[in-house]
């Protein structure tokens, strides 16, 4: 069962290109894992 | 509660289904209703995703796993971002370009009916059952706490999602969801700002984090290679993507919402929305959990978290027994108190070990109590972890918050409840009614059918919730039911996607040989659960290829 035929896509919104915003989103999800293990390792 | 709170909770569930009906109005095709006429915007359906997700135990159960054992919890959620690229890159495409309603439609295009049939009724089963758990949970909760009739909070709760969502379907769901959503963050925020304000005056934030340091509460990366152990760096990253990536991408309730979106490009920006937002929601949440730890150094802290089970133990416990008990854990939370203070005063390494042999006696004075309570159960295993936010929220959040936070614990629930019920009816109708019974149905039967539909899941979970106290450990069998066969579907998906050669024959014993796979991990070895989806997903993988080559071809 389907429906209509798709609209054409947007533009990419961001960065440019998908692979950029993907990069973007692994960087980011690394950084706050770094933040992460240093707000657990900081000594209070 | 207070009148204040009760009008707080009053106006929520009013407000709540009100919008739903006046957002979901205007469905002609059983396209709007179950996907929102393909039209809602990236943050939207992002919101609602997110949403979907949260259930209320996530919410209490993650607060009160933050006080009891810390904020290791949050790596269960590192795979998640990874997962969300890899979806924007592999099934979300598909899903969208096919114009499917059900993840298991595609299957059906892409190897045969049977597939399909079967992966879209492993998902019926599973989540059918397993929405009545989503709804009594949180019910037993409340009703524990807040001394409701467990039927009455099942029925409100239950009963008020079903009105909008029958009414409404798709639309209604993705706007309740990001109001629903708004009220989440704003308790959340809340909660985390009232729990820091709530700390002695002499009491810094950076001392009750250096408190929660010192029992380890504040530990989150461990680092440990055990297969067994819980929540540690690499199930999370591992496990968890792959539960993540079976979760988003095929699971209906949430395949359902990014199908929603307007575009491909808005279908993919919201669950990116999602890999930036869930791991600091996580982290404001568990750190909120640790806070309340802190928080009951410096007041009294109950000795058992549900009050059921205390009245039950003052009741049929032996009355001399009982009194030594408190006595014991009533001295031993003063002496944590004195320790507690003189350690972040001093933080001396003797005022450091006084400070934990206090809390080792308060521990071991708590754990005699437990004991007392599962000798009286028959020996039933005794948890009280999901009581301890609750109890707070009511003893001692200010009047008005207090209601906001129950309303938020509610909105936790509908709105994942209200995605399970539409993607249940969806699931039913396309998948079976549409297939099977009727396939030249007209728009106006079709949709009448669908709210039927929705009213019987949302029906049917209810019924599970009232029943759900006399299941016992059938419950636990129905949550880990859904793990059995999570990470074989994602099997199916991968190898639909991934390897064009693969055929209907290796993905359908495919996924046969990574059910039975997974079953026998759990049963027979320690592996945490966050494996058998990494297990169940690379099984069917290898199987349906190796089937594949060895069977003959089709003509």
């Amino acid at each position: 069962m389907t429906s209509t035929d798709p609209p054409d896509d947007e533009r990419v919104p961001l960065f440019g290109t998908w692979p950029r915003i993907y990069a973007a989103v692994v960087a980011c999800a690394l950084a706050v894992m770094a933040l992460l293990a240093v707000f657990s390792a900081v000594r209070y | 509660m207070s009148s204040l709170d009760w009008s707080v909770l009053a106006v929520y569930l009013v407000a709540v289904v009100a919008f739903g009906v006046w957002t979901g109005r205007g469905n002609r095709r059983i396209e709007d209703f179950f996907l929102a006429g393909r039209q809602m915007r990236w943050w939207a359906v992002g919101l609602s995703v997110m949403a979907t997700q949260i259930s209320a135990i996530t919410f209490i159960g993650t607060t009160g796993q933050a006080y009891t054992d810390g904020m290791r919890f949050l790596t269960f959620y590192f795979g998640l971002p990874f997962a969300m690229v890899v979806l924007c890159l592999t099934l979300v495409p598909f899903f969208y370009r096919a114009r499917v309603y059900t993840a298991y439609e595609y299957l059906e295009r892409r190897f045969d009916a049977r597939t399909r049939t079967l992966t879209s009724l492993l998902f019926l089963l599973s989540r059918g059952l397993s929405v009545g758990v989503t709804l009594y949970a949180p019910s037993l909760v409340l009703s524990v706490i807040l001394g409701w009739s467990e039927s009455a909070t099942i029925l409100m709760m239950g009963g008020s999602t079903i009105l909008y969502v029958a009414y409404g379907g798709n639309k209604s769901v993705i706007w309740t969801d990001v109001a629903q959503m708004a009220i989440i963050w704003i308790g959340i925020f809340l909660c985390f700002g009232t729990a820091v304000a709530q700390l002695p005056a002499d009491l810094g934030l950076r001392d009750a984090l250096a408190l929660a340091q010192t029992t380890g509460r504040l530990r989150i990366m461990d680092t440990s290679t055990s297969l067994a152990a819980p929540y540690t760096l690499w199930s999370g990253l591992i496990g968890g993507f792959f539960l993540m990536l079976s979760y988003f991408g095929c699971d209906q309730s949430q395949v359902q919402r990014y199908l929603s979106g307007s575009s491909l490009t808005q279908s993919r920006l919201s669950l990116l929305f999602n890999a930036f937002l869930k791991v600091p929601m996580q982290f404001l949440i568990l750190l909120t959990g640790v806070l309340v730890f802190v928080f009951y150094h410096f007041h009294p802290a109950p000795m058992l978290w549900n009050p059921v089970e205390m009245r039950k133990l003052e009741a049929k416990a032996d009355p001399a027994e009982l009194a030594a008990v408190r006595q014991r854990y009533a001295a031993a939370e003063a002496q944590r108190r004195t320790t507690a203070e003189a350690w972040t005063a001093s933080r001396s390494p003797d005022a450091e070990a006084a400070y934990h042999a206090a809390r080792a006696e308060m521990d071991a004075a708590r754990g005699q109590a437990v004991k007392m309570v599962e000798r009286i159960n028959g020996g039933a295993r005794y948890n009280d972890t999901n009581y301890i936010f609750p109890s707070y929220i009511l003893a001692h959040l200010p009047r008005g918050l207090a209601g906001l936070v129950i309303a938020v614990i509610f909105a936790a629930a509908m709105s994942t409840l209200s995605g399970e019920f539409n993607s249940l009816a969806t699931a039913t109708v396309v998948d079976f009614y549409k297939r099977f019974v009727n396939p030249a149905g007209t728009d106006a039967g079709d949709l009448l059918v669908s709210r039927l539909l929705t009213a019987f899941w949302g029906g049917f979970a209810c019924l599970v919730a009232l029943r759900a106290g006399q299941l016992g450990s059938a419950i636990e069998v129905v949550n880990r039911f859904g793990s059995y066969f999570y990470g074989s579907i994602l099997g199916v998906f991968l190898l639909a996607v991934l390897t064009p050669r693969a055929a209907a024959r290796g993905a359908f014993y495919g996924l046969m040989i990574g059910m039975a796979a997974v079953f026998a991990v759990s049963r027979y070895t320690p592996v945490h659960f966050l494996w058998y989806n990494v297990v169940g997903a690379a099984t069917v993988f290898v199987a349906g290829l190796v089937i594949t080559a060895a069977s003959p071809r089709d003509p």
